[in-house]
């Protein structure tokens, strides 16, 4: 496979993989599900288990590639990294855990910080890698008619569907900006650069706005009234699959009782 | 009379000022292939827009099958399901998040059962040769492909008229050739009538049975490509050329006293007809139907000897 953007290459896995013909109910239901036992108990077991279930299913039951999916969690782990150590060495209160005489203060790092910094960075994470499992192996397609089936009020859903196809319709705009104005002014300084951003960001803004006019227009042209509908053919959700999530989200709430209270250092 | 459209005295200005057509006159038989030609900024897609209900004139009427059109939210849809629109740019009419979605949105708008729209959908990826293509998202496609599921999107709906804006700009050479032996297809086999706005003169006279020509808003010229196109001074007035095949023609006959016949021709059809009239292999003109035998045709060809 040539090496493509990310967006292109996680739509592409999405249509691809073993289980992008599985129902979208099923999945829904497994990551929902395990997203909010994920960042609402305290055990940190549980993060722990959604995130190597959601890999197992992602590079073993759908194939994706270890070094792509190494690479998607790498981008919001860095972020999340970095806000995860601030928390640790600068928040909290209580027991100090280490003392740190600077010339005009004292610089305490907190233990329940730390607890907190740590916490934070599981849970995100494992909150992370079970979304990804549902945006590799699903098409946004069905995603879109699964959310409005389990009643998701039908604008938020419409205005997903717009934004999902627009980005990459911008995407493509942006690029070819960059490409036209490099070749004009070149990546000479880094402040014609900034200038070069400013310049593109201002003309993108513009382009969406004339953009969303056009859109409507052809909607218009082919008898839109204020709703989208779309051909509603699901697969049919496993109940093997439903069960299976059910026997592991109760996993998860056993353990969840038994260990709330490991994550103390 | 039998005449889908009927265009009566149309202006039209923007809410800037700009005065985008003024007094246009037109009419549209059924199942009549008509381009409207004419430089950038000369009215073509305003006019269009008319024709489907999405701009009203300033002042004018638009008739369609006889009766003015009524803009009304139910009227209109009734006018969309019969006259479709292809926009230039598939980008902007393509919003699903896949194919079939987009071929779909159309027909669930009329309000078709499941099934049926699911019938349609399919007919319609098949007539455009796209039929493979269902579950993919939009933005895999090439321009090409983008512009056949556009015009899908419109053939579900089992319009009487197309509209469309630019059919072959941006497209390659097969891409042009493909779409218009589509829109050949649809007007002959189901006698779907299409309106085409182009710059591509090249392509007029392969495709049209009638010429608009415009420029500033306004009706220049009416006729067939035959007659429009042998008026060189009009052509050359409202700043757009001949089809370079006639031009070719035209100068052979002008600067090199080649006795060609007056009637030049549009397409390569009609000027290898006059070459071969001109060789004194073919008898009549190039309008005549008879079979072409040119005397070197069933010789082998000849070989190109090199040192
Ligand atoms: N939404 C608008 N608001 C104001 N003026 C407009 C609008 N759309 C078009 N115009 C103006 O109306 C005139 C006719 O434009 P139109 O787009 O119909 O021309 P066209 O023949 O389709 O040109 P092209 O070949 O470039 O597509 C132009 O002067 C244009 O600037
Ligand atoms: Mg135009």
């Amino acid at each position: 496979m040539t090496e493509g953007h990310l967006h292109e290459e996680i739509d592409r896995h999405a249509h691809t993989n073993p289980l992008s013909k599985s129902s979208p109910f099923t999945k829904l239901f497994f990551v929902l599900s395990a997203l909010v036992i994920c960042v609402s108990l305290p055990s940190p077991i549980v993060p722990l288990a959604v995130l190597s279930v959601s890999a197992v299913l992602i590079l073993f039951m759908a194939r994706i590639p270890i070094s792509f999916f190494v690479k998607m969690l790498s981008y919001p782990t860095a972020m999340l990294g970095l806000s995860c150590i601030i928390i640790a060495l600068f928040f909290g209160d209580g027991e100090a855990l280490a003392e740190v005489p600077l010339p005009w203060f004292t610089w305490t790092i907190f233990k329940n910080g730390v607890t907190t910094g740590i916490a934070t960075f599981i849970r995100v994470e494992g909150a992370l890698s079970c979304l990804f499992f549902l945006v590799l192996t699903t098409p946004m397609t069905n995603i879109f008619v699964a959310l409005r089936r389990i009643r998701i009020p039908a604008v938020l859903v419409e205005v997903s569907l717009l934004i999902y196809r627009y980005i990459f319709v911008f995407i493509e705009i942006t690029e070819k900006m960059t490409t036209a104005q490099e070749l004009r002014f070149g990546n000479s300084s880094w402040l014609t650069k900034i200038r070069s951003i400013g310049l593109i960001s201002g003309n993108l803004f513009i382009r969406t706005m004339e953009q969303g006019e056009r859109t409507l227009t052809a909607m218009n042209a082919r008898g839109y009234d204020g709703t989208i509908r779309m051909l509603e053919d699901l697969p049919k959700p496993s109940k093997a699959a439903l069960v299976a999530t059910v026997l592991f989200d109760s996993i998860l709430l056993l353990v969840s009782i038994y260990s709330k209270d490991l994550l103390v250092v | 009379m039998d005449m889908p459209f009927y265009l009566e005295n149309v202006s039209h200005r923007y809410s800037d000022g700009t005065l985008a057509l003024e007094d246009v006159t037109m009419s549209m038989k059924r199942g009549e292939r008509i381009a409207l030609l004419g430089p950038n900024g000369s009215g073509k897609t305003t006019l269009l827009l008319h024709l489907n209900g999405i701009l009203k004139p300033t002042s004018g009427k638009v008739h369609f099958d006889g009766k003015p059109v009524e803009y009304s939210s139910k009227a209109l849809l009734e006018l969309r399901r019969r006259v479709g629109f292809v926009f230039q740019d598939p980008n902007d009419q393509l919003f699903a998040p896949t194919v079939r979605q987009d071929v779909a949105f159309g027909p669930l708008n009329l309000g078709q059962s499941a099934q049926e729209v699911r019938r349609v959908v399919e007919e319609a990826l098949d007539t455009v040769g796209m039929a493979e293509y269902a579950e993919k998202p939009p933005h895999f496609l090439s321009f090409g492909q983008k512009k056949r599921v556009a015009l899908a999107g419109v053939l579900a709906m089992q319009p009487e008229v197309i509209i469309m804006d630019e059919p072959t700009s941006n497209l390659d050479p097969r891409g042009t050739s493909e779409i218009l032996h589509l829109l050949l297809r649809l007007s002959r086999e189901r006698r779907i009538s299409l309106i085409l706005a182009t710059h591509d003169v090249d392509m007029v006279p392969l495709f049209a049975d009638r010429l608009y020509i415009l420029n500033k808003g306004r009706v220049v010229s009416e006729g067939t490509p035959r007659e429009l196109f042998s008026d060189t001074q009009l052509i050359r007035s409202v700043n757009l050329r001949s089809p370079r095949i006639t031009h070719l023609f035209e100068v052979l006959r002008k600067e090199d006293g080649v006795p060609v016949d007056e009637r030049l021709p549009l397409t390569i059809g009609e000027a290898r007809r006059e070459v071969l009239r001109l060789l004194g292999i073919l008898q009549d003109d190039l309008t005549g139907g008879s079979e072409v035998v040119s005397p070197w045709r069933h010789h082998p060809p000849i070989k190109n000897k090199r040192g």
